[in-house]
């Protein structure tokens, strides 16, 4: 099957596009509320705990991590979908990602937005959040960039402003399309302002290729490097179940995971809600989930890779962790997990279900739990059954209030992303009519070698 | 910042603690703990509490783990099929080991925690913002987090306890960090005091405050590289060292019985308190 | 004489490709093909480059800079703060110990880089670009543009070249 068909007239791109920034029906307005009703959830945890102090969270002595680090994790992961599908897919010219890059690079900034709350609501002292930024003062005094969670920081702003720049700059052509035919209003001056006079002469187009080339070079050890750095946090540190190498790579297979998982999600409900489908197509879906059932064999292999290093090494400390995970008291959870993570991606392998959209979408929702999971499995076992035995008489669950923000934390995703998805343009145009372009000249190519064959044929 | 102070503090701590070129000089504090002589009387706790206003947590936030003793007593008892399994305890004093390679001083993001000239490890409250990666990278959970703000919060210390708080000490807010610091107050104000004789500090003149109510005298605190220190004394004749992660004694042939050891020194975080085993039954 | 702007759109490629090159060979007065012409497209055509003469693009020296000074600045930075602290030695380690600062410069690095190409890549395109005194929306749609500067005696030759290669409209200033 094609992955976009090759006759549809460009203007009907624009036009179909377009339509998804008209005003909102009554059910964007509904769930938008919702979305900030959550959020409101997230907040009024959060000024509670402000307020009183962390130990409403139910965190103690030894376990001073909880969902907060949990949730960091995660949402840092799902940001690697749009970076996988932009710059690594563009690199190696698949084409195929032209129609569904744009939101993913979009998810990506709005998902790091939601991370960077995380670590403000972990914070003990949030007001002086400053002191973590490398700024002059009179006492000369500079943070500690020997600390992993110093690296992150860092990591973090720079992926962030440049997912930010790189979703802006592809942008361009795309926002000149909006200026041009959108005319009305606070969006006509928001589309000329941020168009930046672009008209697509020689000179623009060809400095753009090469300036999105080299983002896109840039982004991938970049992004690589951020969730390696983030799995630092663990992995530099001393404590059995945390201290292992291959820590960084598997952090950034499940990153890759979480975010393959979260586009398929994106890419059913857009598909549905903007009426997609000639450009979000199901070939496109399939592949798509080809790479998620890829990405999900590859995370299960580290995964069971860790399992398997502790289990034959002489570290008694670690293997107890290991036993603990799986049969103490977050048990239940960490057989989810494995089960979530492992073995419902399978279905995945079977050509019925590569395109079934309910399937999917429930599979891929199931994905991003068991990748939730993963991340609070890393952080508590390791608190729970440490090195020091004094610290293992007593269970700890997380209280309502880090259930509330971390609740709370996708109201505040599912916001942006609904904003986002009606003020700017969630499928790439000019990219689209590149993608279909080069699919009729493959086609006429293939007919003229076609003709010529059976021409030669016929004498 | 300028080049020259640059320049002289690089080449003045190029080198890595625990050193031989560049040893602690003039003080390196440093403790003996004597589990045979320990009963488990937490008086070391309680005057912990007095000494560094420690707050009280009450009942139901110590069962949750949020208890603030820098010094804590923990139990243990062996598991032999003994008539009363209660009896017997062993107790171990654990407080921050003082760490020469802390594993808690490289991953706080702003520095709270540093290691002084005098070999303590330092918690700087006005520093700390709260992110507990101390706490999450030690190996001996003596790092204890202000969950709440006990300064204002009721019946922390009891309308006339709060008579007894110590004014050396600030209080510390939610959100911070803190920990056993060798009674540091003391240790300055007794430095403070020998500077005007312009002479260093001697043996017994400074006393932390746990070392100070011990009525076994099982606590010894005092300055390691002092020859005539009893600290000094107790880790030569038990043959711990400082710098090393497995004690030579250690590495002989028959093991030693001497019964001087450090607690997870393999991790290499290099303690600066050295515990000597009791004396068990089954030893004899 | 006055110069005057004229925009051609085509809907077939092929023939905008024509047409540039005719105009490119011939030599008509007022008209220089190499400063006066500016073709306008939908989508990034790399083969309009084949015809319109080798442009080079600088971008990727901007990137070179903006990555080389951002890690020697992360650098400087992170280990003369390290250096200048009065005692805040840390875990046992050296008081600038390489790995740390390598990540933080390698981010850093990054971090220049993308910047900078980013500023590169405005400069370089001209961007925020005055708007062209001719422009049609059908440019960001569909069809291609041809823009043309020349004097006014020569707008009639270039009218029939665009009109030979199947224009579809082509746009006049208002004279002055």
């Amino acid at each position: 099957m094609k992955d976009i068909r090759e006759d549809i007239a460009w203007a009907k791109i624009n036009k179909d596009v377009l339509k998804s920034l008209e005003s909102p029906r009554k059910l964007f307005w509904v769930i938008i509320i919702c979305a900030l009703a959550v959020f409101g959830v997230g907040i009024g945890c959060e000024v509670y705990q402000y307020n009183t102090g962390l130990g409403v969270a139910n965190m103690d002595n030894p376990h001073v991590w909880g969902l907060y680090i949990a949730s960091f994790i995660f949402w840092i992961g799902m940001s690697h979908s749009g970076t996988l599908l932009s710059a690594i897919l563009h690199l190696m010219h698949a084409d195929w990602r032209k129609p569904i890059y744009r939101f993913a690079e979009a998810m990506t900034t709005f998902s790091l937005m939601t991370a960077g709350l995380f670590v403000a609501v972990h914070l003990g002292r949030l007001w002086q959040l400053y002191y973590a930024l490398p700024y002059p003062n009179e006492r000369g005094i500079w943070p500690n960039f020997q600390s992993p969670l110093l690296w992150d920081a860092m990591a973090i702003f720079t992926y962030l402003s440049s997912s930010i720049l790189f979703l802006y700059v592809g942008m361009i052509p795309d926002l000149a399309i909006c200026r041009d035919n959108i005319h009305t209003g606070w969006r006509k001056k928001l589309y000329t302002l941020l168009s930046l006079g672009w008209e697509g002469t020689d000179r623009q187009w060809r400095n753009f290729r090469v300036t999105y080339l080299t983002i896109a070079c840039f982004l991938i050890p970049l992004a690589v490097s951020v969730h390696s750095i983030v799995a630092s946090d663990f992995a530099m540190s001393q404590q059995p179940g945390w201290h292992i190498t291959s820590f960084p790579p598997y952090f950034v297979a499940g990153a890759l995971y979480s975010g393959c998982a979260a586009i398929i999600t994106l890419f059913i409900i857009l598909r549905y809600v903007f009426k997609f489908e000639e450009y979000m197509t199901l070939p496109i879906l399939k592949k798509t989930v080809r790479l998620t059932f890829a990405i999900s064999m590859v995370w299960t292999y580290l995964n069971l890779i860790e399992y398997a290093t502790v289990w034959y090494s002489h570290d008694e400390v670690a293997k107890a962790v290991l036993l603990q995970k799986a049969t103490g008291t977050y048990a239940p959870f960490w057989w989810m997990m494995n089960f979530l993570g492992s073995i419902v991606p399978l279905i995945l392998a079977f050509k019925r279900f590569q395109t079934h959209i309910p399937v999917l979408l429930t599979v891929s929702l199931l994905l991003n739990v068991g990748m939730w999971l993963e991340r609070w499995m890393i952080v508590a076992p390791t608190f729970s059954h440490g090195y020091y035995p004094w610290t293992w008489d007593h269970d700890q669950w997380p209280s309502m209030v880090q259930w509330g923000i971390v609740f709370g934390s996708f109201g505040w995703f599912t916001f942006l992303f609904m904003v986002f998805c009606k003020v700017f343009p969630s499928v790439s145009m000019y990219e689209v009519k590149e993608m279909v372009y080069h699919r009729s000249l493959a086609t006429k190519r293939l007919e003229d070698t076609r003709m010529e064959a059976s021409e030669k044929g016929a004498h | 910042m300028s080049v020259t102070n640059l320049l002289e503090n690089w080449s003045e701590f190029r080198h890595k603690h625990p050193v031989e070129d560049v040893p602690h000089d003039p003080y390196k504090w440093a403790m003996s703990i004597d589990m045979d002589a320990c009963t488990g009387c937490n008086a070391c706790s309680v005057a912990c509490y007095a000494e560094n206003n420690l707050p009280v947590v009450g009942k139901e936030k110590y069962a949750h783990g949020q208890s603030m003793h820098w010094i804590r007593i923990e139990r243990y008892w062996p598991e032999d099929d003994r008539e009363f399994p209660d009896q017997g305890a062993q107790f171990l004093p654990m407080m921050c080991q003082q760490c020469e390679a802390a594993p808690c001083e490289t991953v706080c993001p702003v520095g709270a925690t540093n290691h002084t000239a005098d070999g303590l490890n330092s918690q700087i409250y006005n520093r700390c913002i709260g992110s507990r990666y101390c706490s999450a990278n030690c190996p001996f959970k003596v790092r204890y987090f202000n969950w709440y703000d006990y300064p204002t919060t009721e019946n922390v210390w009891p309308a006339e306890m709060v008579q007894q708080l110590n004014p050396d000490i600030t209080l510390r807010s939610k959100g911070v960090m803190e920990k056993c610091t060798f009674c540091i107050q003391r240790i300055r104000a007794g430095e403070r005091s020998v500077k005007n004789e312009g002479r260093i500090l001697r043996d017994g003149e400074v006393q932390t405050a746990c070392q100070q109510v011990c009525p076994t005298n099982a606590i010894t605190f005092g300055n390691l590289i002092d020859p005539d220190s009893k600290v000094h004394q107790k880790w030569k004749a038990q043959r711990v060292e400082l710098d090393v992660d497995e004690q030579v004694k250690d590495k002989e042939e028959g093991g030693s019985e001497l019964r001087g050891y450090r607690i997870l020194e393999e991790l290499r975080p290099y303690p600066s308190v050295m515990y000597m085993e009791r004396v068990r039954e089954s030893a004899i | 004489m006055s110069k005057r702007h004229l925009l051609a759109i085509f809907s077939n490629f092929h023939e905008a490709e024509a047409a540039v090159k005719e105009l490119r060979n011939s030599t008509i007065k007022g008209f220089d093909a190499n400063n006066d012409l500016i073709v306008k497209s939908p989508i990034e055509h790399p083969e309009v480059e084949e015809f319109l003469g080798d442009k080079p693009v600088h971008v990727q020296w901007f990137t070179l800079g903006g990555a080389l000074t951002g890690g020697l600045l992360a650098f400087s930075l992170i280990s003369g703060s390290q250096a200048n602290f009065f005692s805040q030695l840390k875990g046992g380690k050296p008081i600038v110990p390489f790995p740390p600062n390598f990540v933080l410069t390698y981010e850093m690095f990054i971090l220049g880089g993308v910047y900078i190409s980013v500023l590169g890549f405005l400069i370089c395109a001209g961007l925020p670009a005055r708007r062209s005194p001719l422009y049609s929306a059908k440019v960001s749609e569909d069809q291609i543009g041809i823009l043309v500067k020349t004097e006014e005696e020569s707008a009639g030759l270039l009218k029939a070249i665009f009109t030979k290669h199947e224009a579809l409209e082509i746009q006049e200033e208002a004279g002055k």
